[in-house]
């Protein structure tokens, strides 16, 4: 009897089941789209920026001379021409909060860099507003310079010795350090501990080929323009963004949900780049650099951009090598 | 007559009863009436279902067809407006003006509205499909995007020009190529359907003529079998059908003759502006972005100087559908249409010089500013024009259309009756010879 019973529950499963239809899915997604930057790269290849063994001290440039007044260049110089042509052409970016960027109510260019461009080409024609600027993405400042397309690089650019063969460098203007930034909540505090995880630095940027050095380097996200971190970190896309600390307290700024973490990776000195063949100009640009931090002008500059960031208020000492 | 019960069967048996039939005169008369009707009903039949889907195609291409390419257009046309509004939005400064914002509000709600309408006919066509589907999915992420970049700029962070770039790059990659090949397959659906229309029922005008032979040919064998030279309904039913095959022919004639005018004064001429208005839309759209990449943007200068000639130039797009236009009153936008993209060119010329000698703020005030020598003045109003143009455009072809429309009027009731007058008047027709058998 019991396996009678059996035998018609066997038969009603069997029927339930032979009955039963699946369901149509007309419209079947397996994940959202998640958009990207343009221009967006997966572990580049390395390129130039690769901090290379310290064959050179990056940080001496060529001693300055007499600072000529505005207006009254040395016939034949550099400086000359770029008077005569009537504006001094600077790369600069306009992506990166404090240092270059664009401030979105004015439309103008503005920031701690965009100062130093200013101060040359105040010096050269006794008006700081002489200036064409001409976007440049981190990738783009060293072939800018030898194709001559600009007068001078005023862009977080640090200052190396595998860079010191292709270009000049001025005068070092503020020694930042790389630093990691996180998402507030994270308990990552060092680079070592995001080995294989997604971590964002700009292309060409001296900040990119550090953390291809790591033991454990991370998988790294490489863009055209330091914001475009800040939108994939606040898009949740890479867990990390290191670079300068002076870029990520701009990044800090505008998202207060982002701190830095970790200690001083690498100091990175900021040099104003200049075409090789330009020596005249270095020496220039030095003079203009020695009186700007003379006059308090740094200074004030600092005080204007980065003192919300903190880090070191006093400016470097300017080096020589003759 | 007596019949043999056959051993075979009744099928075969009713077969040689017919075949006996026909050996007999008035046996083969009622086997020439009861074909005559039949092959008079298969072709009165088969001619007005191919007319009714003819008249049938017309309309759709008038309700449907014509109506869903446009809005494919529409969907192209919105998005690539807003991509470039916002590039202006944000080259503006400060809080967008209140035109710009409202401009992108309607471009977007047009796109949505477009696309709604163009899902609605995908149907069996997963090449259409595809492209929906991509539109669809990706338009809320864009506009996500913009208003994260919107949010941003107004608090003054320069992350808002991240986002706008990262969002008119998904535009420019993803979405509106999906838009524009979608405006293709609709476009192509379109001339096919033309095709269909304007081709002449072949298999209908065989049948009728066959019909008409077998009729001859019984009046003939009639003629020698009674020496009586007419059959008044065998005539009658010649005459209508033959009545049937001319009026047919020339409404055909007269039917395809519209539809090729709607194909070339019509479809063709707007597919010839969707395309100008496609270029200069992404023209457009390059012109703010090199502005907003500040230096930065050779990529969008480069695909300007790739697709201005299409504008302004030797045998550009604007300038062949001037010559197509069939009337001066359809020339007249697409010449101004002409002159108003020499301007724009003059202008971008302008501004690439200001941008190139340092003369920044000049250049945008130049792009989007309101100054009538300007870049946005030349392109508000070479839009314009283009719209005009396409607006006649449509209407011709919809007229056109609808001429070839009225030349099937009434063919279709028209066939039919003429069917039943030539069925009932070959029956009568061979009743008459019949009864003298009696």
């Amino acid at each position: 009897m019991r396996r009678v019973a059996a035998a018609v529950a066997a038969l009603v499963m069997v029927s339930g089941c032979a009955t039963a239809g699946t369901p149509v899915n007309l419209a079947t997604v397996t994940a959202g789209d998640r958009p990207l930057p343009v221009g967006v790269e997966v572990n580049p290849p390395a390129t130039t920026g690769a901090a290379q063994p310290s064959d050179c001290d990056p940080t001496a440039s060529l001693r300055p001379g007499a600072l000529p007044p505005p207006r009254q260049m040395p016939s034949g110089s550099t400086m000359q021409k770029i008077l005569q042509r009537g504006r001094l052409i600077a790369g600069v970016d306009q992506n990166t909060y404090l240092f270059g960027f664009r401030d979105p109510t004015t439309n103008a260019l503005e920031g701690f860099d965009i100062d130093r461009a200013r101060e040359i080409a105040a010096a050269i024609f006794g008006d700081p507003n002489k200036v064409q600027f001409r976007v440049l993405t981190s990738a783009q400042r060293i072939d800018a310079l030898k194709n001559g397309d600009v007068d001078v690089v005023v862009r977080t650019m640090t200052a190396t010795c595998a860079r010191w063969d292709e270009i000049n460098f001025s005068a070092i203007y503020y020694v930042a350090a790389q630093r990691l930034l996180v998402d507030k909540s994270s308990e990552i505090s060092d680079i070592d501990q995001l080995g294989g995880q997604r971590v964002c630095a700009a292309k060409g940027s001296t900040s990119l080929a550090r953390m291809r050095e790591f033991p454990s380097p991370p998988e790294l996200v490489a863009v055209d323009n330091w914001s475009d971190c800040l939108v994939l970190m606040q898009q949740g896309q890479v867990v990390g963004v290191s670079t300068d600390d002076t870029i990520l307290a701009g990044m800090v700024a505008q998202d207060p949900n982002l701190k830095m973490v970790g200690p001083r990776i690498h100091e990175e000195p900021y040099g104003i780049g200049i075409p090789k063949e330009n020596v005249d100009m270095v020496r220039f640009v030095n003079a203009v650099l020695t009186k700007s931090i003379s006059s308090g002008a740094w200074q004030a500059s600092w005080n204007r951009w980065l003192a919300q960031a903190g880090g070191r208020a006093t400016p470097p000492t300017l080096r020589y090598r003759d | 007559m007596v019949t043999e019960a056959p051993p075979e069967g009744a099928r075969s048996a009713g077969l040689r009863s017919v075949t006996r039939t026909a050996t007999t005169t008035p046996g083969r008369l009622s086997v020439a009436a009861v074909g005559l009707v039949l092959l008079t009903a298969v072709t009165g039949l088969f001619a007005a279902l191919t007319l009714q889907d003819k008249k049938d195609t017309l309309d759709d291409l008038v309700s449907h067809r014509e109506p869903l390419a446009a809005a494919a257009q529409l969907i192209f046309r919105s998005l690539s407006d807003a991509d470039a509004t916002a590039a202006s939005a944000f080259l503006s400064g400060g809080a967008e003006p209140d035109e710009l914002r409202a401009r992108y509000e309607f471009d977007i709600a047009q796109a949505g509205a477009a696309l709604g309408k163009a899902s609605s006919d995908v149907g069996a066509d997963s090449m259409a499909a595809q492209q929906v589907d991509i539109l669809s999915r990706q338009l809320p992420v864009y506009t996500g995007l913009v208003e994260t970049a919107r949010t941003n700029k107004r608090q003054g962070f320069p992350a808002g020009a991240a986002y706008l770039r990262e969002a008119s790059g998904l535009m420019r990659s993803q979405i509106l190529p999906a838009a524009e090949k979608l405006y293709e397959i609709n476009y192509q659906r379109l001339t096919s359907e033309q095709e269909d229309a304007r081709s002449f029922p072949w298999i209908t005008a065989l049948l009728t003529l066959a019909l008409i032979a077998a009729l001859v040919v019984t009046q003939l064998w009639l003629t020698r079998k009674t020496n009586r030279l007419i059959n008044i309904g065998l005539a009658a039913a010649t005459a209508a059908v033959a009545l049937a095959l001319i009026w047919g022919t020339v409404a055909l004639l007269v039917e395809s003759t519209y539809v090729r005018g709607a194909e070339r004064d019509g479809s063709q001429q707007v597919d010839l502006l969707v395309q100008a208005r496609i270029n200069s839309l992404k023209c457009r759209a390059d012109e703010t972005l090199t502005l907003v990449a500040r230096g930065d943007g050779a990529a969008y200068e480069k695909e300007w100087a790739e697709l201005a000639p299409t504008l302004a130039g030797e045998g550009n797009l604007l300038s062949r559908a001037a010559a197509a236009a069939p009337t001066p009153e359809l020339a007249a936008p697409i010449t101004e249409a002409v002159a108003n993209a020499e301007a724009w060119v003059a202008a971008h010329g302008k501004i690439r010089e200001l941008d190139g000698t340092g003369q920044y703020q000049e250049a945008v005030a130049m792009a989007i500013g309101d100054a009538p020598d300007s870049a946005a003045v030349a392109f508000a109003a070479l839009d314009r024009n283009l719209i005009a143009a396409l607006d006649a455009g449509r209407g011709e072809f919809v007229a056109q259309t609808s001429r070839a429309a009225n030349a099937l009027t009434g063919l279709v009731p028209g066939v039919v009756v003429l069917a039943m007058v030539a069925g009932v008047g070959a029956t009568l027709g061979i009743r008459a010879r019949l009864r003298e058998y009696r």
